[in-house]
C-alpha cells in the first residue's frame, strides 16, 4: 500500500494525483489478479467484452488484466505493454500462486481442511 | 475455540489477538501481531522473508513432510462430545507432541551434520595448503615428524581417524 494520503492537513505534504492513491486503495491484490490470469490465460481481455464504464479512463475499454490498470486509449495501452514495470508484472504472475491462507496453514504444520463425511448421501 | 494461523508467519492466533483484515473481495487475513500487518501492508511475499514458517519450509530448514502433521486441521464438521474419546486425545496431545518436537529436532540435527563435514573438509585442506605458514618448508623437511602423516583410509571406516591423526 503506502503513498501518501491525498486528504492530509498539510497541503504542502499531500498527493492528489490517481497514481499517488492507486498503490493505497485501487490497485488488486496479487492473488485476485492471478486467479484472473488462470481464467483466461492470454492476459488479454478483448475489448468488445468489457463493460463501457464512464468513470474509467477509455470508458474502462483499454485494460491491462496483469497491473490492473486502465488506460485512456490504444496507443497508451500498447506504450505500457512496453515498460519494464509491466514486463516485471507479467514475469511475477507467470511463476508460482501467491502465498494464501492454506499455504500458511500447511506451513504451520496444518493438515488439509477436514470437511468429515457427505451429509447426502446420493 | 478456533485457533487460527497467521496469514504471514504461520503462527498461532489465540482469540483476541491479532487483527484481521477482510478485503472487499471477502477474503480473510488474519494476523497474530502488527509485524505480521505492517508486513503484508508493505506487500512483502511471505516465501521470501527470512523468518516465515513460510520460508523455511520451503527452503527445507523445518521438516515438511510427516505423520504428525495429519492431526491438526481445520475440522469443518464438529465431532458429538464422547467423554472417552475426549479423554483419550487429551493424553494422545501429549505424546504426539513429544513425537512431533523429537523428529524436528533430528531434522534439524542431520541437517546441520552436513554443513559440519564440509567445514572439517575445508579445515583439513586449509591446513594442508597452508602448513608453511606456520613452518618453514625446510624444517619440515629436516624432521618429518612435523609434517601430516599420509595415512591410507578405508572407505568403509570413519573419518574420525583421519582426524585424530591430524591433531597429534
Amino acid at each position: 500500500m503506502g503513498g501518501k494520503c491525498p486528504s492530509r492537513k498539510v497541503k504542502k505534504r499531500r498527493y492528489s494525483h490517481k497514481t499517488a492513491r492507486r498503490s493505497k486503495f485501487l490497485l488488486k491484490g496479487d492473488d485476485a489478479v492471478y486467479e484472473e490470469l488462470q481464467q483466461n490465460p492470454g492476459g488479454e481481455m478483448k475489448e468488445a467484452t468489457l463493460p463501457l464504464d464512464e468513470d474509467l479512463p477509455g470508458m474502462g475499454q483499454y485494460y491491462c488484466l496483469h497491473c490492473d490498470r486502465y488506460f485512456a486509449n490504444v496507443s497508451v495501452r500498447d506504450e505500457h505493454f512496453k515498460t519494464k514495470r509491466h514486463k516485471k508484472r507479467v514475469k511475477q504472475m507467470m511463476g508460482p500462486a501467491p502465498h494464501t491462507q492454506l499455504d500458511a496453514d500447511l506451513a504451520a504444520g496444518m493438515g488439509a481442511p477436514d470437511n468429515g463425511l457427505k451429509l447426502m448421501s446420493m | 475455540m478456533r485457533l487460527e494461523k497467521c496469514w504471514f508467519c504461520s503462527s498461532t492466533v489465540y482469540p483476541g489477538h491479532g487483527i484481521q483484515f477482510v478485503r472487499n473481495d471477502a477474503k480473510i487475513f488474519r494476523f497474530c501481531r502488527s509485524k505480521c500487518h505492517k508486513n503484508f501492508k508493505m506487500k512483502r511475499n511471505p516465501r521470501k522473508v527470512k523468518w516465515t514458517k513460510a520460508y523455511r519450509r520451503l527452503h527445507g530448514k523445518d521438516m515438511t513432510q510427516d505423520t504428525t502433521f495429519e492431526f491438526e486441521r481445520k475440522r469443518n464438521r464438529p465431532e458429538r462430545y464422547d467423554r472417552n474419546l475426549a479423554e483419550n486425545t487429551l493424553k494422545a496431545i501429549k505424546k504426539i507432541d513429544k513425537v512431533r518436537s523429537d523428529r524436528a529436532a533430528s531434522h534439524i540435527e542431520k541437517r546441520l551434520k552436513v554443513r559440519k563435514g564440509k567445514e572439517r573438509r575445508e579445515a583439513q585442506k586449509e591446513l594442508e595448503q597452508s602448513i608453511h605458514l606456520v613452518k618453514a618448508p625446510q624444517a619440515l623437511r629436516e624432521d618429518q615428524s612435523l609434517t601430516l602423516p599420509k595415512i591410507k583410509v578405508q572407505v568403509s571406516q570413519p573419518r574420525s581417524d583421519q582426524n585424530q591423526a591430524m591433531e597429534e
